[in-house]
């Protein structure tokens, strides 16, 4: 269970203070999948990186099973990422001269797994194992990221504008694929969006608006990426 | 203007070594011209052999050194415009894609040639600071007639205004050939590039982090370059120092001890801050994933640590070679002149030295590398 509460983070100094997150309190249950859906300057982001560990909030807490991690130093911040979260972003951030493979095992060797193969034969890349990310189109080069996180076998999936720049039918199989890895390894899963159709797919959809959490709504029958209008 | 002074002035490691340079070559070089004034002054055999050996330490040091620092300089501007180049490449893309033409571009790069002019002018205002007492060492024996200290313009044209004129027509030209990308390469980063990949042998079994260290090496082939010449420069000059003490004078070692600490410092601090720059993305994202800076650190700049011994290495061979070459060749005829043995006292402690001085440094660029922000990576 992640309990967010009172979360406060602004930029910028003293005399020009830009607050993004004005006091935000959530709840996300263990195995949810969770889309923060708010139009772009909403705070989604930052919000993510805060609950993620990426950036500490300046007021409030972030709790996993009720341990803070904004009370967390460095050094502890990084082995809680390494352990417990994975990501997958817009860019994909893939090493562009080190193979499919190896770009996998950068997540895999972080929690010892040896079979990082089997979850890229999941994300259908088994033929493209030597490939490098530059020979391969978007919707592959962004499989090789979700492979990649969870090739770390995290318990908390963060996925920030996953689909942003891949196509229509790229996008709805790149969100299939992590949906159904989902399902069936059960970790949680927590997706920014700015798509309010891909929010249809989630058990919860936390609304954002000007660093506030607007509405929090639950899905009783999500629908799958092929389902939803685009 | 696309290249400002600025930019031009992070070139200091340029300047430092064309300071070197031009000190080691104006002081030899004058020293040279002037003492080939005295030739029919002198009256006795010892004179005569004293002098040749001279005239000759002259030759081989601008030789050796001077041309050893010209092809690094070379080398080193042009990394530095390669680098600039890739590290501003969305910006100079931009200017491509509104028309303007390469050459354009690439005439804004003269700047760094200001770098070269600064250098080599401090080094030739340094030469001729050190000229008085540098020759009153060469001849402290008094074998030779007195040598004065006499201004020759076209060293000045040789050492300081061609090769300034020079880096800057290599600059605009070196930047001009780096310049004909296409422009929407320009225009992609690093993580989109896609054009160009550099195949590199990868371990089918191989941990990631190994493959990333093996990979940062062979990527960076300049960088080795600079890192195996840093640690060269530091070996030979610091062991070849000591020597000096016995074979020329106090003042040739300090000064070579001097050269030696200074270049080696500048290049390693030059080589390390690139790979660095080069990899904040890829440090980043490992950091993002959970890589603690420890292994960071190992896996971009641990591979560099054999290569630095292997510098070391040459830099020892290089020197004894040399003081070899000295003592048994061109003093050969020389009386007095004193045995030369290599010294493994000198050595270790050399090697202890440079040990303290690399891990030093590596302990302040793993500060950098803690200081990298995870959220470099979003700031796309």
């Amino acid at each position: 269970m992640i309990e967010v509460k009172d979360v406060m983070k602004s930029y910028g100094n003293q005399d020009n203070k830009l607050p993004v997150l004005k006091g935000i309190t959530a709840k996300i249950a263990d195995g949810d999948f969770v889309v923060i859906l708010g139009a772009s300057g909403s705070g989604k982001s930052t919000f993510l990186n805060v609950v993620s560990g990426l950036e500490k909030p300046d007021s409030g807490s972030v709790r996993y099973d009720g341990r803070d991690i904004t009370k967390l130093s460095d050094g502890e911040l990084t082995g809680f990422r390494k352990d417990t979260v994975g990501f997958i972003f817009q860019q994909y951030y893939l090493l562009p001269n080190m193979t499919v493979e190896k770009n996998v095992r950068m997540g895999a060797d972080l929690a010892g797994n040896s079979d990082y193969r089997e979850i890229i034969k999941a994300v259908g890349l088994e033929g493209k194992l030597k490939k490098y990310p530059g020979e391969l189109s978007g919707g592959e080069q962004q499989r090789v990221s979700i492979a990649r996180a969870l090739a770390k076998k995290p318990n908390v999936l963060f996925l920030d504008e996953p689909t942003g720049a891949l196509d229509e039918e790229t996008g709805r199989q790149v969100l299939a694929y992590i949906s159904a890895l989902q399902k069936e390894r059960g970790f949680t899963m927590v997706m920014v969006t700015h798509n309010q159709n891909i929010a249809q797919m989630a058990n919860t959809v936390i609304r954002m608006n000007s660093g506030k959490v607007m509405e929090v709504s639950t899905n009783e029958t999500p629908m799958t990426a092929y389902e939803i209008g685009w | 203007m696309v290249v400002g002074m600025k930019d031009a002035a992070k070139l200091i490691g340029i300047s430092i070594i064309s300071c070197c340079a031009v000190l080691v070559c104006a002081l030899f070089m004058n020293y040279y011209l002037d003492i080939l004034q005295i030739e029919d002054l002198l009256s006795t055999e010892q004179a005569v052999i004293f002098y040749h050996a001279q005239v000759s330490t002259a030759k081989v040091v601008c030789g050796v050194s001077g041309g050893c620092l010209l092809a690094t300089s070379v080398v080193m501007l042009s990394f530095y415009i390669k680098h600039y180049i890739d590290t501003h490449k969305k910006e100079l893309g931009i200017l491509k894609a509104l028309g303007y033409s390469n050459l354009r571009i690439a005439k804004n790069f003269w700047v760094f040639s200001t770098g070269v002019f600064l250098g080599t002018s401090v080094g030739f205002a340094g030469a001729f600071l050190l000229m008085p007492e540098f020759y009153e060492r060469q001849n402290e024996e008094g074998l030779l007639p007195e040598i004065v200290v006499s201004f020759h313009p076209s060293l000045f044209v040789y050492l300081v205004a061609l090769p300034t004129i020079a880096f800057a027509v290599l600059a605009v030209f070196y930047a001009a050939l780096k310049l004909k990308r296409p422009v929407l390469l320009l225009l992609k980063n690093d993580f989109q590039s896609s054009s160009k990949i550099r195949r590199v042998k990868q371990g089918r079994d191989c941990p990631f982090l190994v493959d990333l260290r093996k990979h940062t090496l062979r990527t960076k082939k300049t960088l080795v370059f600079f890192i195996i010449f840093a640690s060269f420069c530091f070996s030979a000059m610091t062991q070849m120092a000591a020597s000096m003490n016995e074979l020329a004078s106090k003042m040739m070692g300090i000064m070579m001890l001097l050269i030696g600490v200074i270049l080696a410092c500048t290049t390693l601090f030059l080589a390390i801050t690139t790979v660095i720059k080069g990899n904040t993305k890829t440090i980043a994202m490992m950091r993002v994933f959970g890589y603690s800076q420890k292994e960071c650190c190992r896996a971009l700049l641990g591979g560099y640590r054999p290569m630095s011994y292997i510098g070391f290495a040459l830099g020892t061979v290089y020197q004894y070679a040399l003081l070899r070459f000295t003592v048994d060749v061109i003093f050969k005829d020389m009386e007095g002149m004193p045995t030369y043995e290599f010294d493994f006292p000198v050595m270790f402690l050399s090697l202890a030295f440079f040990l303290v001085v690399y891990e030093i440094v590596m302990y302040c660029y793993a500060g950098q590398i803690k200081k990298i922000s995870v959220k470099e990576i979003m700031l796309e």
